[in-house]
């Protein structure tokens, strides 16, 4: 039988022992880290993920050029990419983050040019092509920039998107 | 004066408990409320914080009202507006007159509350065990109240957890009528209007503090589930049913130790634990939240009923100390709400964000078809736009699924991947608001430790 002060001091030290064991073992099992995996920066460089054959290219080629122009616009690479799936998101992105066309095409030229050279390091592009394709895109009037995504109405349309052009330019510089 | 104690003491304690839990009972139906009735999360947030609030305001002047014309008319006249304010909000078809009608519910549950605390002594035989059947019917009817309410709500409708109340309360008064009866007859009302003593400032502070922390666990787990976890309400009853639960197991653990003081302090540091073990949920499963509310319930119990048998111990007249008790309670809870509502919606924005902006990246890393890509972006953007401000339910967007195999399995696989990072965000969106609550409970420690006469 547990006398009556010894009661209390049970039920005190008892509940420290328990609230402690709890939080230590939700703690233990990633209590602290069960969150939303973060976005990276489109700034940092993305390693480029075994680009094998003309298509796998085109993708990675998109994907870091999403990159890029979203490092020149402050938005994350997934939300540029969600901006561009539709006409409707693109006006509601632009509303939203007070970006003009003029301005988002600017960034994905220069998205563009920052592919070009992530290809390059990956070995998916022959240095020796980097500087035309530079050329190239870097002469795409605005409105072909936009219109670049425009016709994609996504970043990863194989055959008439922003890949496209982009997998075309490809296979034109490509050995 | 001719009914039995017994039935009489159980219908002041039905009294008590049903006021009491009207704090928390319409919890699981403010998503039901919020989009019926097309308003804001913020907005809806005051049919909670409306009725704490006048509670907290009223509870002192309405135990004086008490005191000068009869607790048992007033506990009569008190219960019977809280019956007809509990009809206007049932039958209530806009915030505003639902806000109203809440307020004068209030107004009558404070009346009704206080009184009975009058009433207690001379039916039960003494004024202690008047005060732990008070604080007892009070901790059951605030622990009660969400899962009665999300059951009310799921089979029937939100309306219905007020309707309910309308019988209820004219149950509880009958009993009581005879006293008031007897009280108009005889010109009674209470001979020793004496000078009442000082409220316990510190056992007054320290139901505030945990009663923020309740507020924080009851309400902020009800959203986690409904909204965030996206449950239903009945699931979610079931689910917060376990704190009730714990809290009866709470009293007769409180039972077995005298010490008001040691009692107080177990209670307040094992609500805090729980609500340290729902800010740091491992993952979005509903069996991770059953240990936190085993310590929430069982320490909601203890604390509560310790703290105010501890303001009321030595002190009379016992419905003004009592109000205080009522005031310092909805206070605390109305303090909860509004200091932790702005702080999880803004947190579950940010968290939606980045669990869409997380999804959005598991999809363009797949190794799904450019097209499915583009097809699966394109929809989650519309889903996006119509969930406007919600942790939204992406399941549609995967339907239906491809015909072709790889990109069926592919598209599973992102489902999951996608509905992870959504859980993700949701779950951790509450995590700093229930850590703020888990530290408002240990704050109550502070008051705990210095009050000098908690030992009855």
């Amino acid at each position: 039988m547990i006398d009556r002060s010894d009661r209390g001091k049970l039920l005190f030290l008892g509940s420290i022992a328990v609230s402690l064991v709890l939080v230590l073992a939700y703690l233990a099992a990633g209590g602290s880290d069960y969150a939303p995996a973060k976005s990276q920066d489109p700034c940092e460089p993305r390693e480029w993920r075994d680009p094998e054959g003309l298509q796998e290219i085109a993708e990675q080629f998109s994907l870091s050029a999403l990159d890029g122009a979203a490092c020149k616009l402050g938005v994350s690479r997934e939300t540029l990419a969600r901006a561009l799936a539709t006409e409707e998101a693109r006006q509601r992105f632009a509303e939203q983050y007070g970006i003009g066309d003029e301005e988002l095409a600017a960034a994905i030229r220069a998205g563009l040019l920052r592919a070009v050279g992530d290809a390059e390091e990956a070995g998916a592009l022959s240095p020796l092509l980097g500087v035309p394709l530079r050329q190239v895109l870097r002469s795409i009037p605005l409105d072909e920039a936009i219109e670049l995504i425009n016709n994609a109405e996504s970043l990863l349309d194989n055959a008439q998107s922003f890949i496209g052009p982009a997998e075309g330019l490809l296979e034109q510089f490509l050995p | 004066m001719s009914e039995a104690p017994r039935p009489r003491s159980a219908a002041l304690a039905l009294a008590v408990g049903l006021v009491l839990a009207d704090s928390s009972i319409v919890v699981l139906a403010l998503p039901d409320i919020y989009r019926e009735l097309d308003t804001s999360v913020t907005a809806v947030t005051w049919v909670l914080v409306s009725f704490n609030l006048v509670m907290a305001l009223a509870a002192v002047p309405a135990a004086h009202l008490a005191r000068r014309f009869g607790p048992g008319r007033c506990a009569a006249v008190g219960l019977g507006v809280f019956a007809g304010a509990s009809l206007a909000c049932g039958i209530s078809d806009q915030l505003s007159t639902l806000i109203a009608a809440r307020c004068v519910q209030a107004l009558g549950g404070a009346a009704a509350v206080t009184a009975v605390l009058e009433l207690l002594p001379a039916t039960v035989g003494s004024e202690q065990r008047a005060t732990v059947i008070w604080a007892g019917a009070g901790a059951t009817g605030a622990a009660l109240g969400p899962a009665l309410g999300g059951i009310l709500t799921e089979l029937v409708s939100w309306q219905s957890i007020f309707l309910v109340q309308v019988p209820v309360a004219i149950v509880a008064a009958a009993p009581i009528l005879s006293v008031a009866r007897h009280e108009a007859a005889t010109g009674v009302l209470n001979s020793e209007l004496r000078r009442t003593g000082r409220p316990h400032l510190l056992a007054n502070l320290a139901l505030a503090l945990v009663s923020a922390a309740i507020a924080a666990a009851l309400f902020l787990l009800v959203l986690l589930l409904i909204e965030g976890w996206r449950l239903s309400p009945i699931t979610a009853a079931l689910v917060v049913t376990v704190m009730p639960i714990a809290a009866l197991l709470g009293r007769r653990v409180g039972s077995q130790v005298p010490s008001t003081k040691t009692r107080a302090a177990a209670g307040a540091i094992l609500v805090a634990g729980g609500l340290g073990g729902l800010a740091l949920l491992p993952k979005a499963a509903i069996a991770l939240t059953i240990p936190p509310q085993i310590l929430v319930g069982i320490g909601l119990a203890l604390v509560l009923s310790a703290l105010t048998e501890t303001a009321l111990a030595g002190r009379a007249p016992q419905a003004i100390h009592g109000g205080w008790t009522i005031s310092a309670r909805h206070a605390g809870v109305c303090i909860g709400l509004l200091a932790l509502t702005p702080i999880f919606t803004h947190d579950i924005a940010e968290q939606r964000s980045d669990a869409i902006d997380a999804g959005t990246a598991v999809v363009l890393d797949s190794h799904a078809s450019p097209l499915l890509k583009i097809q699966l972006a394109q929809r989650i953007d519309e889903r996006l736009a119509e969930q406007k401000d919600k942790v939204p339910t992406l399941g549609p967007v995967f339907e239906p699924l491809p015909d072709d195999s790889d990109d069926r399995d592919a598209v599973i696989d992102l489902r999951e991947e996608l509905q992870d990072q959504l859980d993700r965000g949701a779950t951790h969106a509450f995590a700093p608001s229930f850590g703020l609550g888990a530290l408002m409970a240990l704050l109550a420690l502070v008051p705990i430790g210095l009050a000098r006469r908690v030992d009855l």
